[in-house]
């Protein structure tokens, strides 16, 4: 499917099943005004339309990010929220609506953005992300946002995304200030290799403007779609750091642990096979996707 | 050696809400010396009881992880940028 050697692009054709979807009379007028983005085409669309996302936290950062990938063509999504809706929710949460506060919030997600686009598959699981869970949901999905609202459900994300080499996009924020990395296991450093420990952290215990979340959200939507596509250049080995007091954008490169405890033998089978592919012939950066 | 520290929202408390401050210190470690002489308090939130850089905090200067250099003991030129960016999991 993916005709450009493109690093991201072959790693999550590798990792789906090779199903070739053409697009209806209607997706293609729906999508017209992206599929005539230089590098896009129908072919990102139809790559769009074969993919399964994974969204943890469905908040003013995850439910927005799912937004913006329904209304671009995503096949699927996987929304994952325990919890009901609070009004103090309803700043940012955009899918929300008044009269839906104290119910749980992920099934109005999902009658949202059916309403928006009924051509999008849409799973919602009102559970948060655990040990038991992670797994099986990973698996399902091509690629992870990971928008939750603690360490734990992160944690636990990126170590099932390792596990199973799923691409996932970290969007964090707190008050003003936020980042975003994408991270390709075995190829980029994982969450733990760039925050080996996590601190103390209270969910509700900062300011949040659903401006700030929504920022977030469209720029995390906007690496998946990257990832899937091969558009343009993802955030790959690099941490967008944000300050939206000054608006700075500083793009820093994160360490990556060779000794990683979570992803450290990844990257070791990683760097094997480069040392093979540079002597490999051309092409060989299928070989090395479609061999892991 | 005067460089410039960007603090994170967490720690402003401690800088009188100053995100950006003009420090000295010709390392990382006597550069967070310094950082507590003018703001008691704020080491201990970047160090642990024994002195080690706190491991949710990523030091950055000039957008490198000092990971990548030689961690506390970084040499720092005038003119540098030492960014503190703490793990955080809004979302």
């Amino acid at each position: 499917m993916v005709t450009r050697i493109d690093e991201s692009a072959v790693v999550l054709i590798a990792m789906r099943n090779d199903v070739v979807l053409n697009l209806t009379p209607t997706e293609l007028e729906r999508y017209r005004r992206q599929i005539m983005l230089p590098g896009f085409g129908e072919d990102a669309q139809r790559q769009l339309k074969a993919t399964t996302v994974l969204v943890t936290g469905v908040g003013g950062l995850g439910g927005t990010a799912a937004v913006y990938l329904a209304v671009a063509g995503i096949g699927r999504l996987i929304l994952v929220r325990g919890g009901d809706l609070r009004l103090d929710d309803m700043n940012r949460q955009i899918l929300m609506t008044h009269d839906w506060v104290n119910r749980p919030r992920v099934f109005k997600a999902k009658e949202t953005l059916e309403r928006i686009n009924p051509d999008v598959q849409i799973d919602a699981i009102c559970e948060y992300i655990t040990p038991d869970n992670v797994d099986q949901l990973v698996q399902s999905a091509d690629l992870a946002l990971d928008c939750a609202h603690n360490f734990d459900e992160r944690n636990w994300l990126n170590a099932a995304c390792v596990r199973w080499q799923k691409p996932m996009i970290e969007a964090a924020m707190n008050d003003m200030e936020a980042y975003l990395t994408t991270i390709v296991p075995g190829q980029t450093p994982c969450l733990s290799c760039i925050f080996p420990e996590k601190p103390d952290w209270d969910r509700r215990g900062f300011g949040v403007l659903g401006a700030v979340s929504g920022t977030l959200a469209c720029l995390t939507a906007l690496e998946a779609i990257k990832l899937i596509t091969g558009l343009g250049q993802p955030l790959q080995s690099q941490l967008l750091t944000m300050n939206f007091n000054h608006m700075e954008f500083v793009k820093r490169r994160p360490y990556h642990d060779p000794d990683c405890p979570v992803c450290g033998s990844l990257s070791f089978t990683q760097r094997v096979l480069d040392q093979s592919v540079r002597s490999a012939p051309a092409n060989s950066l299928d070989w090395v996707a479609l061999n892991r | 050696m005067t460089v410039k520290v960007l603090i994170p929202t967490p720690l402003q408390k401690f800088t009188r809400d100053q995100a950006t401050i003009e420090c000295t210190g010709g390392t990382i470690a006597e550069l967070l010396d310094s950082l507590e002489q003018d703001f008691p308090g704020i080491k201990a939130r970047l160090c642990d009881e024994q002195g080690n850089l706190r491991r949710f905090i990523n030091f950055y200067v000039n957008s490198e992880d000092i990971r990548f250099l030689d961690g506390a003991n970084t040499a720092l030129q005038a003119g540098d940028e030492v960014s503190i960016v703490p793990a955080v999991a809004g979302g």
